[in-house]
């Protein structure tokens, strides 16, 4: 019943007018986001961050906004996979197997209105799992001691790839960058590391400077590349008309696909691509032989979609409760955390109660007012795929640079965002992840102040680190991140492949 | 080929070494040695990188290919217009040096040269606008200021 109080509290927090106000223009930028191509949910939030700074906006206010970007980008993101067939992030692929047939069959509003539907389903049953789990976990959390926090940080690393990833080393080569690049500027103990007297590296690299500048640059760069200036035909979008019956046909798939997306977005390693695949592979299951599964069957466009949905609301969970995310999106809104002087982790449960609470709330807000804005105003977001990459990449570079030249007002930070961007451009061509990078730079002086602890405790006795049954637990579960994907990886990849490759309904 | 993640692995092997190195050097901080002293969390970093980063090496995946040619130098214009806005941001002020910057950027990115110019202008103009007069943080003027309404 506590947790209940609290609840009340946060919609008391996030009911308030102006955050009401800055949540409605969340929803509304990110599902743009979400529906512009070339701009991904983490690459959105990341761009609003340093202007959600400089607006000098309270700590709940800015958070309540990027998390409302942040499931508004989930909405948008689906738009691309309906009409074009090109899922907008990896999730969303699942949404194309039935959703692009509907749209074919001059039923792409029916398609988006079912998918808005079932993505508000999957959002709320996470966030209500949310509000169950979270309080428990973070009280669980308050029994870790630095040693076990140390384990905790290299299970987070180790996952981070997920079982489906391709080459869980190139997950630790980019961790140990980020995590070299976090150690730069002044230490605890007051030594300057690799600052090679430089006195704006005295503080450390500001991971904002490189979170922009590792997404947004590197897009651009990539845009240019595939010359893919030109924009997409323009799309024409059905009256809608959708009945209750169509409705409530597809609501216990949304359920279903919300409780497994929510279970998967907790999970570490398991994702929301994981999720959405699951959610459909089960609809598929349990309707049976009814179904028309890969030729337009609405049900294949709710699961996914409510998994995915799900997923993205479950992956906060271990942000919040732990301070450890388990996706980019979530690492980006850590990093807003961090750069608001708000230490994630369960203590933020009890120091900043109204701030969690608020956030949660307007979650539930968030998604009530993304299900209103989606349905009426589709059209307008589908005309905004049509805007062509050569004018908006150009444009949302020229707010990256407004947006961190606002932070300090110098140029040096511009620079230094340039060659984060040439840098992320050269990883993704090598197929080195981004988000270990940025995560090592966020979770970089927490372990090793957290590993600092650890060796005082024990007087310099390194066993402490793998000392108690939770600390081995994690260690165990640290190394089965890396190894799993050898072993099960390949074939979980064959299957999603086959099932989104031939999208045929024989496919298993 | 799989030169790529061999060449990346040896840079990145290149770069634990100096990095430990560098770790070994640091000063002993004021109050004498802990257990964990400034040395001890980069020197564990760098033995992970030279250990993955030789796996890297050993068990390369199949390259991408690079743009060479013309797209190769598209790319290095459009770092170089980059660099450029960066550097004449405050010089020539927010307005004319986002002109030049978008403008070129549409433009490579294959706008028709007018239709693009005009849309880094109209972009600029409105950023500032938003900028200086509803969220009140001040951009540079430079060149424009004589624009400057006191």
């Amino acid at each position: 019943m506590e947790t209940l109080g609290y609840l009340i509290d946060g919609f008391g927090v996030a009911l308030a007018p102006h955050n009401l106000m800055f949540a409605l223009m969340g929803a509304f930028l990110g599902t743009l986001i979400g529906a512009l191509p070339g701009l991904g949910p983490a690459n959105g939030v990341a761009i609003l961050i340093p202007l959600a700074f400089s607006l000098g906006l309270a700590p709940e206010t800015a958070l309540i906004m990027l998390t409302a970007v942040y499931a508004g980008a989930m909405y948008g993101g689906r738009i691309s996979s309906i009409l074009l067939n090109i899922p907008g992030d990896e999730p969303a692929m699942m949404t194309c197997l039935d959703g692009y047939p509907m749209a074919q069959q001059g039923k792409a509003a029916e398609a988006l209105a079912i998918s808005a539907v079932a993505s508000f389903i999957g959002s709320l049953v996470a966030t209500i799992g949310l509000i169950l789990l979270a309080p428990l976990l973070a009280r669980f959390a308050l029994t870790f001691g630095p040693a076990e926090y140390f384990a905790l940080f290299l299970l987070a690393f180790a996952t981070l790839g997920g079982i489906t990833g391709k080459n869980p080393m190139k997950t630790v080569v980019a961790a140990c960058i980020g995590l070299m690049i976090a150690t730069v500027g002044i230490d605890n103990t007051g030594v300057q590391r690799y600052t090679f007297g430089t006195l704006e590296l005295y503080e450390g690299v500001d991971f904002i400077i490189a979170i922009v500048g590792l997404f947004a640059i590197s897009e651009l760069l990539f845009f240019i590349e595939a010359r893919a200036g030109g924009g997409k035909a323009k799309m024409m979008v059905n009256k809608l008309s959708l009945k209750w019956a169509d409705i409530r046909n597809i609501l216990p798939s949304s359920l279903r696909g919300g409780v497994l997306g929510f279970i998967a977005g907790v999970l570490p390693g398991a994702g929301a691509s994981l999720g959405s695949f699951i959610g459909y592979t089960l609809e598929k299951k349990v309707v049976g032989k009814q179904g028309y599964f890969g030729q337009g069957d609405p049900r294949g466009v709710a699961g996914p979609e409510a998994g995915n949905n799900g997923a993205s609301s479950g992956a906060l969970v271990p942000m919040l409760t732990l301070g450890v995310p388990g996706s980019g999106t979530t690492a980006v809104l850590l990093a807003l955390l961090i750069s608001l002087n708000i230490t994630p982790g369960p203590l933020m449960f009890t120091q900043n109660a109204d701030i969690v609470w608020g956030v949660i709330a307007a979650l539930l807000i968030g998604n009530f007012l993304l299900l209103v804005l989606n349905i009426p105003m589709v059209g307008i977001f589908v005309k905004l795929l049509s805007v062509p990459p050569m004018y908006l990449l150009p444009v949302v570079t020229m707010i990256a640079f407004v947006g961190i030249y606002s932070i300090s007002n110098t140029t040096f930070d511009l620079y230094f965002m340039v060659a984060f961007g040439v840098a992320g451009y050269l990883f993704r061509k090598l197929e080195i992840p981004l988000v270990p990078i940025i995560l090592g730079l966020l979770l970089g002086p927490e372990m090793e102040k957290n590993l600092r602890h650890a060796m005082d405790i024990s007087d310099g006795d390194w066993t402490i680190l793998w000392d108690s049954g939770l600390a081995i637990g994690l260690w165990l579960f640290a190394g089965l991140g890396l190894i799993l994907p050898y072993v099960v990886g390949p074939i979980l990849r064959r299957r999603m492949h086959r099932a989104a490759g031939s999208g045929g309904p024989e496919a298993d | 080929m799989r030169y790529n993640d061999r060449t990346f692995g040896i840079l990145m092997i290149v770069l634990a070494v100096a990095y430990g190195w560098g770790a070994t050097q640091l000063p002993e901080p004021f109050g004498g040695s802990e257990a964990v002293g400034p040395e001890t969390f980069p020197l564990l970093l760098a033995v992970v990188l030279g250990l993955s980063s030789l796996y890297m090496i050993l068990r390369p995946d199949p390259d991408n290919a690079w743009p060479w040619s013309r797209t190769g130098i598209e790319l290095v214009v459009a770092v170089l217009v980059l660099v450029l806005y960066a550097a004449l941001l405050q010089p020539l002020g927010f307005i004319l040096s986002t002109t030049l910057a978008v403008g070129t950027l549409c433009w490579r990115m294959g706008s028709t040269p007018v239709r693009a110019y005009l849309t880094g202008a109209a972009s600029g103009v409105v950023v500032f606008l938003l900028f200086n007069f509803a969220l009140d943080l001040a951009l540079p003027l430079g060149l424009l200021a004589f624009l400057e309404v006191s």
